[in-house]
């Protein structure tokens, strides 16, 4: 075979050598685009009307290593990583003080302590302290609390 | 992140297409430089190479849909490529064989795919892997079936079967530290100490450090191969480094390193020679000696050039040790720096992918595990190119999924396959901040 021919041949197969890596890298393109797009509000339910001015009295973990776990409201409870909180939940995406659920007259609150992963109220992030509504869901890392009466 | 899985898995297969192309289009342009007829045995062989990979992607996509979509496709280009370069060389023997072992390794990453369903299971077994690991890496020390071959002590010789162990016994460790280190890491990161800007932690937690630089020290003095001992130190040095984020590890485990490297070249005349060959390659006094390997690789380089001679019209015969050790060089020689280049850049994002898998795992022993493989993966590379290029002091061992050898291609492909299944439990699951985050649509 002439050796232009083979010369034409060897440039082809760097050519799609090269392609290869471009549709790789492509991938990965694709992928961070994908992450980018990040909301899908279809999913997400519109946050409930809070009228109905009900207080729980006793929250259950409905989720996470705990799950069925019963906790009584009527102490401050204090949600985190570390030994010294009353409900102590090992997951490294909880901080060592996470949150914390205390009375405020009738009803209870729930407060962020300057969480690194944040609390999630109804899917919310919880920014201030906020009043907690019997079937109130709380996400703190892979656990999540459902107020109950 | 949202992408279907469907979707990831179809451009795993368009990716998996293009890179058995260029293996089949290696092939046909090897047989047309050479006018060889033996060639027309390989395209049969290549057919049922591209029927296995297939198989495994679509097994894959049953069992691990949401795997990492770029790393059989990597790993199938590197192979294709070492296996026609192997093929160029050797059509009557290694080209054949190396098939034969492709073949047996793709069956090898299926059957790894689909048994270890949950890999956190692999750390209920570690102190058996641990052993298992340990004693492979010491078999070839065993008299009767240990095996010399070139001045280092790395077969084990069982009648029909030769392997090295050391290639599996990689992974056997890599799995016992990662299971060792996630369960110890807070204490091993307790710092007691300040020493010159350093938090150093108690003498007695550098006691894994001082045992893992013991057994480095045995392989390097009893089986004479410098590539494991130093393959086998770094990858814990890495990993304790990982579990525990203390510099001072790092610190003492490169004062122990240059320790034992010293050692070794007080002891042993061939590292001498090595590091001599190493800083003057073409001194006329060895260039015909031991420093013919080395020379020879470089002027395969040099002879490839921006664009190389293309398949099959160059000489890479004449670099010994050219199917194994200098397999790089080959390419050099016949694809020229764009070839190389283009190899380099394929390595570097299998390492990529197995970072960002290490980085999106969410348990310990998860991310130590995929942070320990990939390092094995990329360490080895840096030693071998470093070494053909004359970067590095030469030590001799393979280029994954690229050189000659079956121990070396099975081993990478089990590699590979632990890391498609980590991906892939890692996506299946995912992290519930993230979760949140999307559920709730971006931080606030």
């Amino acid at each position: 075979m002439p050796e232009i021919v083979l010369d034409l041949l060897k440039f082809l197969f760097l050519g799609i050598l090269y392609i290869f890596i471009a549709r790789a890298v492509r991938v990965i393109a694709l992928e961070l685009k994908g992450t980018d797009a990040a909301p899908t509000p279809a999913r997400a339910p519109a946050p409930q009307k809070r009228t109905k001015k009900k207080a729980p009295t006793k929250a259950v973990i409905v989720q996470g290593d705990k799950k069925g776990k019963t906790l009584n409201l009527d102490q401050e409870l204090i949600i985190g990583r570390g030994d010294k909180a009353g409900l102590v939940l090992d997951d490294t995406y909880v901080s060592t003080v996470h949150a914390r659920i205390f009375a405020k007259g009738d009803t209870y609150m729930l407060e962020d302590l300057g969480s690194t992963n944040g609390t999630y109220l109804n899917r919310q992030r919880v920014t201030s302290q906020i009043e907690l509504q019997r079937g109130d869901q709380v996400k703190i890392g892979k656990t999540v609390l459902e107020m109950r009466r | 992140m949202i992408a279907q899985p469907t979707g990831i898995r179809n451009r795993e297969l368009a990716l998996l297409i293009l890179a058995l192309l260029l293996g089949s289009g290696a092939l046909a342009l090897v047989a047309v430089a050479r006018d060889q007829r033996e060639l027309g045995e390989a395209v049969p062989m290549m057919a049922l190479l591209a029927v296995f990979y297939v198989a495994a992607h679509i097994l894959m996509r049953r069992f691990a849909a949401q795997a990492d979509p770029l790393m059989l496709p990597l790993a199938a280009v590197l192979n294709a490529l070492g296996l026609a370069a192997i093929y160029r060389l050797s059509p009557e023997k290694l080209g054949p064989a190396q098939v034969t072992w492709t073949l047996v390794g793709v069956a090898f990453f299926v059957a790894t795919v689909l048994l270890i369903r949950d890999y956190t299971v692999l750390a209920r077994y570690k102190y058996i892997l641990g052993f298992v690991g340990v004693g492979l890496l010491l078999l070839p020390l065993a008299p009767e079936i240990g095996e010399t071959v070139n001045g280092a002590r790395l077969w084990v010789d069982l009648g029909p079967l030769q392997f090295q162990p050391g290639e599996l016994a990689k992974i056997c460790l890599v799995i016992f530290f990662a299971a060792y280190l996630a369960e110890r890491k807070e204490l091993l990161a307790i710092a007691s100490r300040r020493v010159a800007g350093l938090h150093f932690p108690d003498i007695k937690h550098f006691g894994p450090l001082l045992v893992m630089w013991g057994l480095s020290l045995c392989v390097m003095f009893f089986e004479k191969d410098l590539g494991s001992s130093l393959l086998f130190f770094s990858i814990f040095l890495v990993m304790l480094y990982v579990a525990t984020a203390r510099i001072a590890y790092l610190a003492i485990g490169t004062l122990l390193f240059v320790g034992g490297a010293y050692l070794g070249y007080q002891a042993f005349s061939h590292v001498q020679s090595r590091v001599q060959v190493w800083l003057d390659v073409f001194n006329p006094d060895y260039i015909q000696a031991e420093g013919y390997q080395l020379s020879q690789s470089l002027f395969a380089l040099a002879t490839g050039g921006l664009f190389g001679t293309g398949w099959g019209r160059g000489r890479p015969d004449l670099i010994p040790e050219a199917p194994t050790d200098f397999i790089f060089s080959v390419i050099g020689e016949e694809l020229g720096l764009l070839g190389t280049a283009a190899v380099l850049v394929c390595f570097m994002l299998i390492v990529a992918r197995g970072l960002r898998t290490a980085l999106r795992t969410r348990d310990d022993f998860g991310q130590l595990l995929a942070a320990g493989l990939i390092a094995i993966f990329a360490i080895q590379t840096i030693i071998i190119i470093g070494g053909v290029t004359r970067a590095l002091p030469l030590t001799g061992i393979t280029l994954p999924f690229m050189s000659y050898g079956g121990s070396s291609l099975l081993s990478n492909f089990i590699l590979i396959a632990l890391l498609i299944r980590i991906s892939h439990q890692t996506a299946a699951a995912p992290d519930p901040a993230r979760t949140a985050e999307i559920l709730i649509g971006g931080r606030s």
